[in-house]
């Protein structure tokens, strides 16, 4: 009986920790863009936040909230030139209609202006990142997650002029 | 055997079934009605430490928060009002912090302490830590309460924002 006991309660831990683990928010493509050396590509991420729950936008309307933010591990020859966030719309808890959020939900998308740096190597940049977000529902919030994030960008060959 | 199999699998689905709906976790068997409240000791937000023992005797509502949590804020004016209204018959509320970093960062705490003082919080705020999270089944989800009897028993527990009639209810059960 102990034994039983046992397994069943290590199941629902190990069921715990994987609610923890839990993401809420999906990157839904891989972006693979092409850009000249010297050149503005724009990349837009795409993501997909599950039915019935929405995440803070990236301006949420009070100081104590946590703002949905890309953070990105750079290679040395790309740069970002611009992060452009979708504006949220107003959301408010059935509980309390006065206060209004501002909230992604659905699927939103963020939109980067990349550029290669001067003389960068012609080939594929892997890029890495993370997606900050704060997850809810309508009656319950869930811890801040961060979700990895890729897109590759490739450095064309500059084509040298002739004279 | 097959009574283990079949329990497993039982237990699955409806762990499975709550996931999907997004709302319940797996009831952690050590925080189940009618087992006793695990004891805790925690820093209090006026530099003290704080365990549940302290409260022997007392009618508590443990609730689980964090500055992020929108809910959470929506139903703490209801806990400073019910603090007031039931303290004298024995009855107080904990608030645990779950924020990170909650008990190591001054900066969190600092942020703790406004949210608190703008609430107008009259009960003790305690600072979380991941270990009472495990203790108390992990808390996935905030708020989230435990409505602890005087024998220290817990009679009630509520995740997710509840109406405040339905917590008024609850705390009548543990008074």
């Amino acid at each position: 009986m102990r034994t039983v006991i046992l397994i069943i309660a290590l199941g629902v831990a190990s069921q715990a920790q994987e609610v923890q683990k839990k993401q809420y928010v999906s990157q839904l493509t891989t972006p693979h863009v092409s850009v000249a050396g010297a050149q503005t590509a724009t990349v837009e991420l795409k993501f997909a936040i599950q039915p019935e729950m929405h995440i803070n936008s990236n301006h949420p309307n009070t100081d104590n909230l946590i703002a949905t933010k890309l953070t990105l591990d750079l290679p040395t020859d790309l740069s970002v030139v611009k992060t452009i966030y979708p504006a949220g719309k107003d959301f408010a808890f059935a509980f309390d209609p006065s206060e209004k959020l501002n909230v992604y939900s659905g699927e939103f998308p963020i939109t980067l202006h990349v550029r290669p740096a001067h003389g960068a190597m012609a080939g594929p940049l892997k890029v890495h990142g993370e997606l900050q977000y704060q997850a809810c529902n309508d009656r319950a919030c869930f811890p801040p997650k961060k979700l990895p994030v890729e897109f590759e960008v490739t450095v064309l060959k500059t084509k040298s002029r002739r004279r | 055997m097959i009574l283990l199999v079949a329990g497993m699998i039982y237990l699955g689905a409806r762990i499975s079934r709550n996931q999907k709906v997004g709302l319940e976790p797996p009831e952690a068997p050590q925080v189940a009605a009618g087992n006793p409240a695990p004891e805790f000791e925690l820093k209090t937000l006026d530099g003290k430490t704080a365990k549940l023992s302290d409260y022997k005797g007392k009618a508590v509502l443990l609730n689980f928060w964090a500055t992020w949590c929108e809910p959470c804020k929506i139903e703490m004016p209801w806990l400073v009002e019910y603090n007031k209204q039931y303290g004298p018959q024995g009855f107080t509320v904990l608030g645990v912090a779950m924020d990170d970093d909650a008990d190591s960062k001054a900066w969190v705490q600092k942020d703790i302490r406004k949210f608190s003082d703008e609430m107008k919080v009259n009960y003790p705020v305690l600072l979380g830590t991941s270990k009472i999270g495990d203790t108390y089944g992990g808390v996935p989800f905030l708020p989230e309460i435990f409505y602890i009897g005087r024998d220290g028993k817990i009679v009630e527990h509520a995740i997710g924002l509840k109406g405040k009639g339905e917590i008024e209810e609850n705390i009548k059960k543990i008074l």
